[in-house]
């Protein structure tokens, strides 16, 4: 039972493997939805493809890099203005995006001319730039260009460059996931090990998985500078290329998206030696738990400690004002992955928010195992949900606030449930102490939006039903 | 004093002005009512393009993927097609309408997508007997020209596979205004309703812009129906107001089922407007009916406002769709700005033979460039340019930074205009759209003379 066939769902019963409502008394071990799978053609999916998992997600945050696509010109054209990562040199990652626009000859008689062309005139037009990421797309995989050959190339005529090759067309995985795999494992075979960074302090990590959305790293680089712990390289927040280069010499990694980036760290503590602490960014209690954790390792407790206090001093008044007026508020997370797990069980502790339906696109089985442990029972639990999934659910669980983007907020607006950007925030950052007050406030602010009572409003005379139950 | 016509002589493209042929071609489809596009090709192929709808009408759509994955691009995506089609005829009882929109991967794997959409519609015959979803290719390769050509493909595609047979005259008139916002379609409507004349817009994307109602029912999707496609066959005239987005379908009812069709000039500005009012008479036999005359003239008064004042010598740079650069370059000479760079943003040939742009090379009294196959970098480094000077941008919200970083005034006009609120509501063609467009330049310009302290007195007593 407890793994669900929507009504909407009659025709493709597969969909109840990744479908699972938690009942009183179970736990992970007992249900866990598919996830990672291939999803059904024609079902309105929300996934995007690997391509974009790791040029949008990943390779487009650096601050000083060239992101150039091999392929015709829609790759670029779509993961362009589509992410709120700025950094601290102009948003140079948000401002442009290169493409060798590869036409039909080139698809016919090879692109690899196409592309070395590309490659130099980007770093012509472009003299103060270096570093260039080069991206393969769906139609140069599969018509088989060497774009390592071009790099290589190019780098031996161009000795002050240094270029990054990540092979992972659209087609390839299930979703964007595939992406993020590939751009860290090739990363780390090909580049970590290459810089020497310098070190200025006796405690040195990577902050691994997380990507300055609406400045997420600079909010918390306030935090490990008050720590006196150095960051050699944020992955890949805010980051510049060559610190991602030096990551071999930090003592610890500190992850935070697993999902994305814990490859990465896996691997540094395979081929390095550097071990992995898992903390949530996102939250009070669990903000504290993870710079706890972090000083534990270096055996500055009493920093750490410090820190918490006039954090709490500084934003708790300002949650618990928050607290007070969305306890009770029915949430539903629709995003990537981590953020449910992230989410569910600190937007409950500190704001007594009750999650009661969470989609994920592209997390895995630990994701789930995850979420189930931290999330509540009578929640819904979903993988890769779809458009007529979204809108069953939404009757079952009448959520008052939904954290998703802002195409599927669209939608919801409609129903007169107020959206929340769980991918680029609405103002944000998120993470972090002060980050948590923004997403309280942003949640608050679309609850008590008084457009929605007016919606409901039927100006023909009568009230609605649905004015009813908005009262 | 000329115009010299480029073209970008790099190979590859920094920061584009168009997007590809399935984005272009979703576009046409998702203006179709009772229908669901299909994109054949991988998630992001139709992902991304959602969220670009979605940016910049603030609503949602839907387009369907077959969700290509790796054993398809080794043994093909046959069954994914099938598939496809199949759900979605399950799970949406009331789906007409299916344009399956090929890719590049799909494209050059070579899945016969014809085949399959046969297989599929034979499978529908036998689970749904007497439910008829018309359902056809599109073939839009996104290394073949861009979202201008995807447009055009599925339009004809939609009428080639919709539109079979000679329907009985309507006496309507068919309105192809190309790849335009709401506000275009609500005007376009509006003259026609004025003129006393029964027409449709292709496509009628008037719910693109749809409310929040009390019954939480959804009306975002486009209004051009089955019926209203076959009926096309037997209407008094097509105009195509869209010389690369609108013409190849108004040939097609000419050319298959005798509709006169008629190319003018798109609607922008007063001039152009003019033509296409007489256009409409001329066609029907109705006279210009007051109304629009007395728009005509509010419009002129408007701008007479502003032209000699703000706008006389201001330079303007343009960048966007072929049809919209071309007609809001011949707007501005209305108004005295001076257009001095057009950029246009694919390897369409056709644009450097344009007759507007050759009128215009006989007419230009300053210096004007026309950019073809350019990229956003083009403008960059023109407006970067000390040798140049530009006292306006006009184009969409992908040239923001352009914009922003020279700290010149950029009004928002085309597709997409996500940074700037509404702008999908008003109408840029037709009087009230030059009229709109006029003044939202004009604001720009105030704005940016307060925020740099530029003369910004002159508007104390105006």
């Amino acid at each position: 039972m407890p793994m669900v066939l929507l009504e909407c769902d009659k025709d493709i019963p597969e969909r109840s493997k990744h479908i699972y409502l938690k009942v009183e008394g179970e736990d992970q071990r007992d249900f866990l939805p598919i996830s990672n799978a291939a999803t059904i053609p024609g079902t309105l999916s929300e996934r995007g493809c690997a391509f974009c998992g790791a040029k949008l997600v990943i390779g487009g945050v650096l601050k000083d890099t060239i992101q150039m696509i091999h392929g015709p010109i829609g790759c670029a054209y779509d993961t362009w203005h589509t992410k709120r990562y700025p950094t601290d040199n102009g948003h140079f990652n948000m401002k442009y995006v290169w493409s060798t626009d590869m036409k039909e000859s080139h698809i016919v008689f090879g692109g690899e001319k196409r592309l070395e062309k590309s490659i130099n005139e980007a770093f012509d037009e472009m003299p103060d730039i270096k570093r260039m990421f080069v991206y393969t797309t769906c139609p140069t995989a599969l018509i088989g260009d060497d774009i390592k050959a071009v790099a290589k190339k190019v780098m031996s005529e161009r000795p002050d460059v240094d270029i990054f090759c990540c092979e992972c067309p659209g087609f390839a995985g299930v979703s964007q996931s595939k992406g993020h795999h590939v751009l860290n494992i090739n990363w780390i075979n090909e580049k970590v090990g290459a810089v020497e960074p310098e070190i200025t302090s006796d405690y040195t990590i990577n902050f691994i998985g997380d990507y300055n959305i609406q400045g997420d790293t600079q909010l918390l680089q306030t935090y490990w500078d008050r720590l006196g712990i150095q960051v050699i390289a944020h992955f890949t927040g805010n980051a510049a290329y060559d610190e991602l280069r030096s990551m071999h010499k930090a003592q610890l990694n500190v992850v935070n998206c697993a999902r994305s980036a814990g490859y990465i760290a896996n691997e540094l503590k395979k081929q390095y030696g550097i071990p992995r602490l898992d903390i949530d960014s996102w939250g009070f209690s669990y903000m504290a738990e993870g710079i706890r954790k972090v000083c534990a390792f270096f055996g500055i407790e009493e920093r750490g400690e410090k820190l918490i206090a006039e954090e709490y001093a500084k934003w708790k008044p300002q949650l618990d004002w928050y607290k007070e007026r969305l306890q009770g508020t029915k949430m539903a997370i629709w995003t990537g992955g981590p953020r449910l797990w992230h989410w569910t069980k600190s937007v409950e502790d500190d704001l007594g928010v009750q999650v009661v339906a969470m989609s994920s696109k592209f997390g895995h089985q630990e994701d789930f195992e995850k979420v189930i442990a931290r999330g509540q029972a009578g929640t819904y639990y979903i993988d890769d949900g779809n458009e007529l999934e979204f809108f069953e659910i939404i009757d079952l669980v009448k959520p008052d606030v939904i954290f998703t983007g802002p195409r599927v907020g669209e939608l919801v607006k409609k129903l007169h449930i107020p959206y929340v950007n769980g991918h680029a925030y609405h103002n944000g950052p998120y993470m972090g102490f002060e980050g948590f007050v923004n997403l309280a406030r942003d949640m608050y602010n679309a609850k008590a939006n008084p457009l929605l009572k007016l919606a409901a409003k039927d100006i023909r005379g009568g009230k609605t039903q649905f004015m009813e139950a908005a009262e | 004093m000329g115009c010299e016509i480029t073209t970008r002589d790099r190979a590859g493209v920094i920061n584009p002005m168009y997007d590809c042929q399935p984005a272009g071609a979703q576009y046409a489809g998702i203006g179709l009512k009772d229908a669901i596009p299909l994109v054949h090709g991988g998630q992001g192929c139709s992902m991304f393009v959602r969220l670009l709808f979605a940016q910049h009408f603030k609503e949602n759509f839907d387009v369907a993927s077959t969700s290509l994955h790796e054993d398809s691009a080794v043994f093909g995506g046959h069954m994914r097609i099938q598939e496809g089609l199949l759900t979605l005829a399950r799970r949406y009882p009331k789906l007409r309408i299916i344009p399956v929109i090929t890719t590049c991967s799909t494209e050059v794997i070579g899945d016969d997508v014809e085949g399959n959409i046969k297989y599929a519609k034979d499978q529908i015959e036998k689970e749904f007997p007497g439910r008829e979803i018309y359902i056809y290719a599109v073939h839009t390769p996104s290394f073949k020209s861009s979202q201008v050509g995807g447009y055009t493909e599925c339009m004809l595609s939609t009428w080639k596979d919709i539109a079979k047979q000679k329907a009985e005259p309507t006496g309507k008139v068919n309105i192809f205004p190309g790849w335009v916002n709401p506000g275009d379609v609500v005007l376009l409507k509006h003259y026609l309703k004025e003129f006393g004349v029964e027409g449709d817009i292709f496509m009628d994307t008037e719910d693109f812009d749809s409310p929040m109602l009390p019954d939480k029912s959804i009306h975002t999707h486009g209004r051009t129906s089955v019926e209203d496609i076959k009926a096309s066959t037997g209407a008094l005239a097509s105009i195509s107001l869209a010389r690369y987005e609108a013409a190849s379908t108004v040939d097609y009812l000419k050319n298959s089922f005798g509709v006169p069709g008629h190319q003018i000039s798109a609607p922008y500005g007063i001039a152009n407007t003019d033509a296409l009012l007489q256009k409409i008479s001329e066609i029907t036999g109705k006279p210009i009916p007051d109304s629009l005359v007395h728009e005509r003239g509010i419009a002129l008064d408007a701008l007479q406002d502003l032209a000699h004042m703000f706008f006389a010598n201001k330079k303007v740079a343009l960048f966007g769709h072929p049809d919209l650069v071309i007609g809001l370059a011949e707007f501005c000479m209305e108004v005295e700005l001076e257009p001095t760079l057009l950029l246009l943003g694919d390897d369409n040939t056709r644009y450097k033979k344009d007759p507007r742009i050759l009128a215009m090379k006989d007419k230009v009294a300053w210096d004007m460039e026309v950019v073809c196959n350019a990229d956003l970098w083009e403008l960059e480094k023109r407006v970067k340019d000390p040798a140049k000077k530009f006292d306006l941008i006009l184009g969409h919200s992908k040239g923001r930074y352009v914009a922003i970083d020279a700290k010149i005034p950029m009004a928002r006009v085309g597709f997409p205009t996500f940074d700037r609120a509404g702008l999908y509501r008003h109408p840029t063609m037709g009087y009230r759209g030059a009229m709109l467009l006029g003044e939202q330049i004009a604001n720009a310009m105030f704005t940016h003379m307060e925020y740099t302290r530029e003369r910004e007195w002159l508007l104390n007593t105006w």
